[in-house]
């Protein structure tokens, strides 16, 4: 069952392609198009470039190496949009609030560096796993932008986590799924380059890959078209509070 | 080989800490309360006269001693605001999505109040770790009165200038 070309592959490598479509024009029908661009853009080429990889990979007419020219293609567009996708959702959580806003921008650039930096001193370090330069660059191309993407949504939860701020719905939903495959991904590309596996394994590991990513796109499904249950909140003012003296008091000591 | 444990190590640490929030998102409760603090003993713990003179009344050892407990309870507070700010945070975050346009105003202006505070408080304590190890490297509050004495001149000369009848005090409301 877990091989190249069984029915699960097929329908593993297909289904959540359209589903990603589909999402996309549900979404731009919604009127999100003002509110994810970058999102809906990313959904439409992500499952248009998969799908011409997947086409590549079954039509006979395709060599071998036109097949890996075409992952290339599709691995460098998607890694692209993807970066560009976490810069939407950054801005999203942290624009609306001026206070951390430039600093958390600051932050994330300075991470930026450090995993380019941090990635590339990976990347040296991998086994070539192929003669043929086409293969193995791609294998490392996948490690190198899943171990970017990695880091920086992670960092993206931790100052979530830090200043106690909760994303809006969709947001969320975008950045879990985007952060739950980044994770997945970088762990199985990490064992594909650098462990030496068998084809066979490498296979198994490709259906990993790919049912997590299904599992994503439904994730999306729901944090996107399902609406939030609203509680019950208590009406009433806020709570009287002193953070403006309190800053005051901080802001003598930080800027003498 | 042993790249590929340390990224899968990582990757399997991010994933649990993510996973961790998602879960968290749901279950957030407001059973938290906002600790009192009182600001007049903050700023006497910071005040660099009191330093000042407990340094020429004390022997060196004591003096360090006394100041890392005063460190201590400086870096209470800081951590007691800052968890006050996290709260508020929650509160107002909650106030945002109100129908009403002023109670959703004064909820963004709340988190950001809040969001600046956690900021500047860990830079705060930061700082106040780097003097509890180094008790005599120097009173870092002592440069913000300073600043502070040359801007309630120019406030005054500011106020003389707009209205000689009535020179402006800014020290008075510190």
């Amino acid at each position: 069952m877990l091989q190249a070309h069984s029915f699960l592959w097929h329908y593993l490598w297909i289904v959540p392609n359209i589903l990603l479509i589909v999402l996309a024009a549900i979404l731009w029908l919604r009127g999100y198009g003002r509110r994810f661009p970058v999102f809906i853009a990313f959904a439409l080429v992500e499952a248009v470039g998969q799908l011409s990889v997947y086409a590549a990979d079954v039509a006979p007419s395709v060599s071998a190496e036109n097949f890996w020219r075409v992952d290339w293609a599709s691995i460098l567009t998607e890694g692209l949009l993807k970066f560009i996708l976490i810069g939407e959702i950054f801005a999203q959580i942290f624009n609306p609030y001026a206070s951390i806003a430039k600093v958390a921008k600051y932050l994330i650039r300075g991470v930026g560096v450090v995993l380019v930096l941090a990635s590339a001193v990976a990347a040296a370090f991998v086994p070539k796993d192929n003669p043929n330069g086409l293969i193995s660059g791609a294998h490392i191309l996948e490690q190198t932008t899943y171990f970017i993407e990695c880091g920086l949504l992670l960092f993206v939860f931790l100052l979530l986590y830090y200043f106690r701020l909760s994303a809006s719905r969709p947001t969320f939903g975008i950045a879990l799924g985007l952060a739950i495959s980044s994770c997945v991904h970088l762990a199985t590309w990490a064992v594909i380059d650098n462990a030496g596996l068998s084809n066979a394994t490498r296979v198994e590991i490709g259906f990993l890959n790919m049912a997590v990513y299904h599992l994503c796109v439904i994730m999306w499904f729901y944090f996107l078209l399902v609406p939030e249950k609203v509680a019950e909140k208590p009406g009433g003012s806020l709570p009287p509070n002193n953070l403006e003296l309190w800053n005051r008091e901080l802001e003598r000591l930080l800027h003498p | 080989m042993t790249l590929a444990i340390v990224l899968v190590l990582a990757a399997v640490i991010s994933l649990a800490f993510i996973l961790r929030m998602a879960v968290s998102r749901g279950l957030e409760s407001s059973s938290q309360q906002i600790v009192p603090l009182d600001v007049a003993a903050f700023r006497n713990l910071i005040d660099p006269a009191e330093d000042e003179y407990l340094r020429s009344q004390l022997a060196p050892n004591e003096f360090r001693h006394v100041r890392r407990e005063r460190m201590q309870a400086l870096s209470a507070y800081v951590q007691a605001a800052r968890r006050n700010a996290a709260f508020l945070i929650q509160i107002g975050q909650s106030a945002l999505s109100s129908s009403e346009t002023q109670t959703a105003e004064a909820g963004k202006r709340l988190v950001n109040d809040a969001l600046l505070l956690r900021r500047n408080a860990t830079v705060v304590l930061f700082r106040i770790y780097v003097q509890q190890a180094w008790p005599d490297s120097g009173r870092f509050a002592m440069p913000v009165l300073d600043r502070y004495e040359r801007m309630s001149g120019s406030a005054m000369l500011l106020g003389r200038l707009q209205n000689p009848a009535s020179p402006v005090r800014a020290s008075a409301h510190w």
